[in-house]
Parts: C-alpha cells; structure tokens; sequence
C-alpha cells in the first residue's frame, strides 16, 4: 500500500513461493492461520501500522471493501461484510498476531498421490518446484527487449507443488493461493497443492463463506495481518484468493472473476445445474488437465496488462498489412463464422466479426490463454459473449506464434473452417503478412528511445528503418527516453485496446517489469477507486519510479519515469506521448473499419 | 497443445498434400476417416505424432477438444492411403462430444495404457461406444500402448488379445516413444479397409 511496502514485497522471490521467509514469522500469516484464527479475530485489534503510512501525493484506498447490510456475527464476531458497523471502513486491517498450532491430528506427510490420480495427463508435474527458480534465471536474459514475450516464452506452464497440502509448511508460505470450491465445501481447484487433500480447509472456506451468507450477507474481504482473503461467490461455485502481495482489493477481485470466466470458459455456466441436482458433485474429473491452463492465467495476473485493464492490445504492423488481413477475415468470416481472429501469442493482428457485438477484450484474454493443438476443433464457451453455451472454435496455427480462430456455433463446421483457413493462409502468405508479423516481433512496437520530441512527419510511422536504434540502446544501458521515461501504457477508452511501450533499460528484468506491472496496476485501481471517486491525473513519487496517470474519457495513459525525473517535463513528456500514438494509432490499433465492424 | 508442436504439418514420405476436398477416394487412393478414443494420458496424440512427424515429445499436453492429422501411407500394392485422423481428448468433460469426432469414422483406434487398469476398462467403455453407435462397417483396432514399460505393465497382452478378438478387433501393443510397431499399427489397418473397387 505503501511505496516502502510494496518496495519489500518485490524482493527477488516470485510470488509463487515466499522462499527464504524465516518459518517462525511466517506461520502467523499463513492460510492455514488464518483458518485457525477466524475463530478469535476479534474487531478491537489494533490497526495495522502498514496502512497509516500512505504515500505522501496520493491517497490509495485502505478502506475495506466489504459491502452489503449491517451484520454482526457473534460470538465470534469474525468477518462481518459490514460498510457501516462499528468496524469502520477505516479501520479495515485486522491484525492477526497470536501464534498458531498446526492441528496436529489432520497433518499428514506430503505425499506424492497427485499424478497418480490425475493420470499420466499431469506430465507437467514433472517442472513442480522449477518455476520459481525458473523466473530468477530470466532476469539475466531479457535484455532491452520486450521482456515479457521473452520471458512468457521461457515460462514453463503447469501446476506446482501438487504433492502439498495445507499442512506443509510450503504450501502455507505461498504468496497467493487460489481456490475454487463447491457450496457443499467440496474443493474444485487449487492453485498449489492436491485438490482431495484440501478437503477440510476448503470445508473451513465454505463454512465462512455459507455463515455469512445464511445471515442474508455477502463476504468481500478479510484483511488478516498481510494476508487479504478475497472471496467471490457464483452460484454454487466459490472462489477465495489468499495474498499476501499486496496488490489491491479490485486487482484480486478482477483476477478471481477472471478464473470464474475460464472456468466457464472450458465448461460453460450450466455446470452449474449438476449442483443443483447433486450438492455433492464432485467438480474436479470435469477439470482433468487444465492445469496448464490455469497457470498460465496465474502468470498472467503478474505480467499481462490485459488482465487488470480489461483492454487488449495489437501486434503493431504497417497499414496496409493489417488492412490486407482484415480484408481476408472479412470474406470468409460472412460464411456462418461468428468471430475470426488472426493472433500473435496474445497480441491480436486482425480481428471481425460477423455480429454487432464485438468480442470483450476479458473474452479474448482467457481465449489466448486457452492453450490449443496445432490445428484443432474445440468447443469453448466466451463467458461475456454467452455463458450458457458453447461455440466451436477451430485454430490452426501458422508458425509457433501466429494463429488462427475461428468461432462457430456449428459443430459440424469443421471442413468449412479448414477451407476458409486455407484460403486466409494463402492469403497471408501471398501478401507477406506472416513475415510482417515476425518482423514486427522481433522489431516492432513503441520504445520510448523513440519518442520523437518535436513533432514531425517523419515519426509518422514506426516501420520506417532506423537501423541504429536497437545498438543504440544496447550500448548505453540505463538511459531509457527523454526526460527519464522508462515505460507507458496507453489506453484507448473506445477501442477497447491498450498499447505498451516494449520494455527497455532500466526496466530489462523479470523483476523489474513485474515490479512495474505492479506499480500500474495499484495505480490503476486508485485511479478507478469508486469511494473516492475516478481521479483526472495523479503524480507520484517513490523510491523506484515517478508514476504518471492521466485519465480522460477517451484515453488512460500510465509512465513511469525515473525516480528523479521532474514533474513539469514528466507532464511535457506525456504529452508527447499522447501525440506519438496518435500519430501511429493506425500502426498500432486496430481501428473501427467504419461500415464492416463498428467498435 | 497436443503432442505436436505447432509446426506447419510436414512430413516424410506423404503423399500428396493437405487438402480435404480432394474427396476422390478411388480403388488405388483411398482416403480415411479414423478415429483415435480413449482415456486422458494413455498416449493418443503421441501416437500420432510419432506417425505424422516421426517425433516423440514426453512433455506431450492435454488435448482439448480433438486435433486434427493428416498422413498418407502407400501399400505394398501401390496404392495410398490418406488417413485423416482425429486425436480427441480423453477427458471427462469431451466425452459426450466424442461422436461429433467419431461420426462417419471408417476407422476407430481405441487406445490403451499397459500400465493402467483403468484406461483398459476404458477402452471397453469405447468399443461398446463405436459398436452401437459408429458405422456399421467400421474397422476396428485396440492398441495397448507404452509397451516400453515393461516392467510396470499392468494389462496383460493375453487380456488384450482375449478382448480383441471377442469384439472382432485388430489388436496391437506400441510404443509411441520407442515407435515401436507404430508404422505397422496404419499398415494393418490400411489392409484391412474394404476397397471400393466395385463402386
Ligand atoms: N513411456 C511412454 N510414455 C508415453 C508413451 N506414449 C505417451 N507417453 C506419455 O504419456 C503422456 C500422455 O501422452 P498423450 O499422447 O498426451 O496422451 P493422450 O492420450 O493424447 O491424452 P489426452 O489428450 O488427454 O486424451 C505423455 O506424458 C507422454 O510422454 C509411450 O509409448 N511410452
Ligand atoms: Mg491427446
């Protein structure tokens, strides 16, 4: 919340795992303790000294999100969803500071039953223990480039840890767990650790949640010592996150809906009517080997903007590349294809759709996510578009980056779809538009090095050659742009899409751009905090970045700059900026075709 | 992902190209629909890897939904055979989508783990499956696969055999990572398709 507090929460550890955290201060925060302690939080604790330390030029939210009618829950007077009880909105941290015992009767050794269970599907498990490891090596990697395609390459997807429990010591310590769990308390999913072993703390969830909820109230938030525990409810699906990252309230809400969204995803909403039928169902065959596909999103949370800006974003390409593209979805996307989309990893190049209602940029996030075959027919479900039902999705990919989707509700579509492939491939291949895309990955995008100063028609595009520019950058490492900018996003409100600037030095490790991430998405919520109201601009100042937001109705642009960089050429600068994307909004956005695709 | 990597479809040996309209199945060019069913993790996709691209990847992910492969094989007669192969996902949750994938299907692979009871009960859950409800003149094979282990194996070849020949079935034990009999499970199948040389 703070700037010294989230600066020590990005240590060199990756949130999978708390690491090196000394066992005995840890055991209070974890999950585990905070079951134990639900009991006996008790509303008169103190007030966490961490939140009285509020950045000094702005006013982050600290309130606790809990909403719904008054309710007090005695005895034990545990989390109440109150806004207005005698548990203020200002007081909203409750500190947990009593040791706690491991419940010795329930421990049982870490045992290694998972991939038997889950079949030889969970191959993956193989990598258990690699991740964290594995993001530490990339920091030395993703030099000046556009760090996060470099290093959401490496990262290797896939559950870990799934031999824990909750009575590891491990699994406890972990910064952010995720689980999905039945109104019978049955557990669905869990991020770390086997599932049927978390049987009875997903039980102790279910009783918080159902406690509440029996008393005609809602639980949002629990706030225990670092840890919150947020908690959303769908139907007869719960899902609770337990965090200590520090990240905000909105942020975790945001990711947990998410999770819903790729739950439905893979098996529309209507698996809710199982419950209905049997309260006891048991969930997680229906999930068999999507484990990947979970963690993907999971690491999306850290690095993809996508996810808290609910925005997507374009592979940049020349004009006419893109117009050719689009052109050729355009064709065939009027034989019965709902949605055509030509994607870069999860940067779209082209985009049409056959109806009114364009595809939501949440819709399009956990479809990239969903990792597929070479060429494949699918049935997926896009829970904005409808959560009831499934489409048939056939993608075929090009190269190892580049891919086709085709959406259909037809499932018998698959030869068409496959013709209408094989007519956009010789397309694309005709108008060079796949190895404009491959260039443009290996040399495209905006870096701030580039930001032309004075207005000029020669910036008018960023596919003019300027050879120097990428040795330019390796040779004075530190440098960043003008006026100490090291990064911005900028987001158009009506297009629903955003644009980055690829990540260059300083900001060239996983950490830092993790960190960054981070930086932006705190600022992001404050920015659109509803208590205090949507802010215009807001400066801010800490030990790592000077952050700049400004927010109108047509645009969001978040930059950060160097730590020292003064605050009248951090505005010049942004301004700037604003001009430089319009000045290649057509390189870099896709823009309504006007009659075709209104957006 | 399946199995495959998400390569341009290549291959040695094919003939002819991807191209589904060349419906001209004729006596010296036949051009199959087959089927691969059975449970999560047995090894469907990497058997057909193996027969696609000659790779075996052990970091092989779920299938989702099913996958679609192609590869010709020519016959010691000189004719070729175009199999268009559907690799469905053995989870749960695909099961009742199975006949969107095995309509129609000259061919139906039921596959197998030798080292997992279960995915042989399984397997039986599927002749069952194609026998009421596939084409009447469907080619049946069952494939126990990951013969390479040996040494954990769990279904007999007895047991397969026995099955096998009840139901009418051709049967096989490979091993995807091995390729061992991977090429000779097409090629039995191959021989055994009805020809249509009087239509
Ligand atoms: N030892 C051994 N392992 C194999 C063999 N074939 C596949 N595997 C392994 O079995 C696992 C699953 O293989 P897949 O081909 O993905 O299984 P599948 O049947 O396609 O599974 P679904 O797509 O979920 O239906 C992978 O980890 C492979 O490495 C084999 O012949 N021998
Ligand atoms: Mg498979």
């Amino acid at each position: 919340m703070t700037s010294n507090a989230s600066s020590s929460s990005f240590s060199d550890e990756d949130e999978e795992s708390a690491g090196q955290k000394p066992k005995t201060g840890s055991i209070d925060y974890s999950p585990d303790a905070i079951e134990n302690q639900l009991p006996s939080i008790a509303l008169n604790t103190s007030i966490d000294e961490e939140k009285v330390s509020v950045a000094d030029d702005h006013h982050e939210p600290v309130t606790e999100i809990a909403r719904g009618s008054s309710r007090e829950i005695e005895p034990e007077r545990l989390i109440s969803s109150t806004g207005e009880s005698n548990l203020s909105t200002e007081t909203g941290v409750w500190r947990n500071s009593s040791k706690v015992e491991v419940d010795g009767a329930t421990s049982s050794p870490c045992s290694s039953g998972y991939a038997g269970e889950m079949g030889t599907s969970s191959g993956t498990a193989s990598t258990s223990g690699a991740d964290d490891i594995q993001e530490l090596r990339n920091n030395s990697s993703s030099v000046g480039n556009d760090g996060e395609v470099l290093h959401s390459a490496q990262w290797v997807p896939g559950k870990r840890h799934v031999d824990e429990d909750d009575t590891c010591m491990s699994w406890r310590e972990r910064k952010k767990h995720f689980f999905v769990l039945s109104h019978s308390g049955k557990p669905i999913f869990s991020r770390y650790g086997n599932e049927h072993k978390l049987a009875g703390f997903s039980a102790t969830l279910q009783a918080i949640i159902s406690f509440v909820k029996d008393g005609g109230d809602r639980i949002h938030l629990i706030r225990a010592g670092k840890h919150q525990v947020v908690f959303l409810v769908k139907g007869p699906i719960y899902l609770v996150c337990i965090s200590c990252t520090e990240e905000p309230y909105e942020s975790l809400r945001g990711q947990l809906e998410l999770l819903y969204g790729q739950m439905v995803l893979i098996l529309t909403e209507s698996v809710s009517r199982y419950f209905e039928k049997n309260p006891k169902f048991d969930m997680t065959p229906l999930l068999g080997g999507t484990d990947a596909v979970f963690s993907s999103l999971f690491h999306a949370f850290s690095w993809n903007p996508a996810s808290f800006l609910h925005a997507y974003t374009c592979l940049p390409l020349p004009c006419a590349t893109r117009q050719a593209a689009a052109a050729i979805l355009q064709d065939v996307s009027d034989s019965g294809v709902i949605y055509s989309m030509l994607m870069c990893k999860y940067k779209v190049v082209s985009l049409v759709g056959a109806q009114k209602a364009p595809l939501h940029p949440d819709d399009m996030l956990l479809l990239a996510n969903f990792v597929m075959t070479s060429e494949s027919f699918s049935p997926i479900c896009l829970p904005r578009y409808n959560a009831m039902a499934f489409l048939h999705a056939y993608v075929h990919y090009f190269d190892d980056d580049t891919y086709l989707v085709l959406l259909t509700s037809n499932s018998d579509a698959f030869f068409h779809l496959k013709d209408c492939r094989i007519q956009i491939e010789n397309v694309l291949v005709k108008s060079n538009v796949l190895s404009d895309i491959q260039r443009s990955l290996l040399e495209g995008g905006m870096r701030v090095e580039n930001l032309p100063l004075y207005p000029s028609t020669r910036y008018g595009s960023l596919f003019h050659n300027e050879p120097s520019d990428r040795s330019q950058e390796s040779l004075q490492p530190g440098i960043g742009g003008p006026d100490g900018l090291w990064h911005f996003i900028y987001r158009s409100m009506n297009l629903d899409q955003y644009v980055s600037s690829k990540f260059s030095s300083p900001i060239t490790t996983h950490q830092h751009q993790k960190r960054l991430y981070r930086a932006y998405q705190k600022l992001y919520a404050s920015m659109h905090d509803k208590e205090t109201g949507p802010h215009k601009t807001q400066f801010k100042r800490d030990g790592n970045y000077v952050l700049l937001c400004w927010v109108t109705t047509d645009f969001e642009l978040y930059a950060a700059f160097d730590p020292l960089a003064d605050k009248g050429s951090a505005i010049r600068i942004c301004n700037r900026v604003c001009q430089w994307v319009k000045d290649v909004e057509n390189e870099i956005f896709l823009l309504g075709g006007g009659s075709t695709f209104a957006w | 992902m399946g199995c495959s990597s998400s390569l341009p479809d290549r291959s040695v040996g094919r003939v002819g190209g991807l191209n589904p309209d060349g419906g001209d199945s004729d006596a010296k060019n036949l051009r199959v629909k087959l089927v691969l069913l059975g449970d999560s993790g047995v090894g469907k996709s990497c058997i057909v890897l193996r027969f696609v691209r000659g790779q075996f990847d052990p970091t092989s992910k779920v299938t989702v939904g099913a996958s679609f492969l192609s590869q010709t094989i020519a016959l010691q007669d000189s004719t070729t055979v175009k199999f268009e192969i559907w690799d469905t996902a053995g989870q749960e949750r695909y099961a009742a989508l199975a006949p969107l994938y095995y309509r129609g299907a000259a061919v139906g692979v039921i596959v197998y783990d030798i080292t997992n009871p279960d995915s042989f009960h399984k397997a039986q859950y599927w002749v069952k499956e194609l026998q009421k409800h596939g084409s009447p003149d469907i080619v049946l094979a069952l494939v126990g696969n990951k013969a390479d282990l040996q040494e954990k194996r769990e279904v007999s070849v007895q047991d397969g055999i026995e099955y096998a020949e009840k139901n009418g079935m051709f049967f096989i034990e490979t091993s995807a990572k091995t390729a061992d009999n991977i090429n000779q499970l097409f090629e039995e199948i191959a021989k055994r398709l009805p020809r249509p040389s009087a239509s």
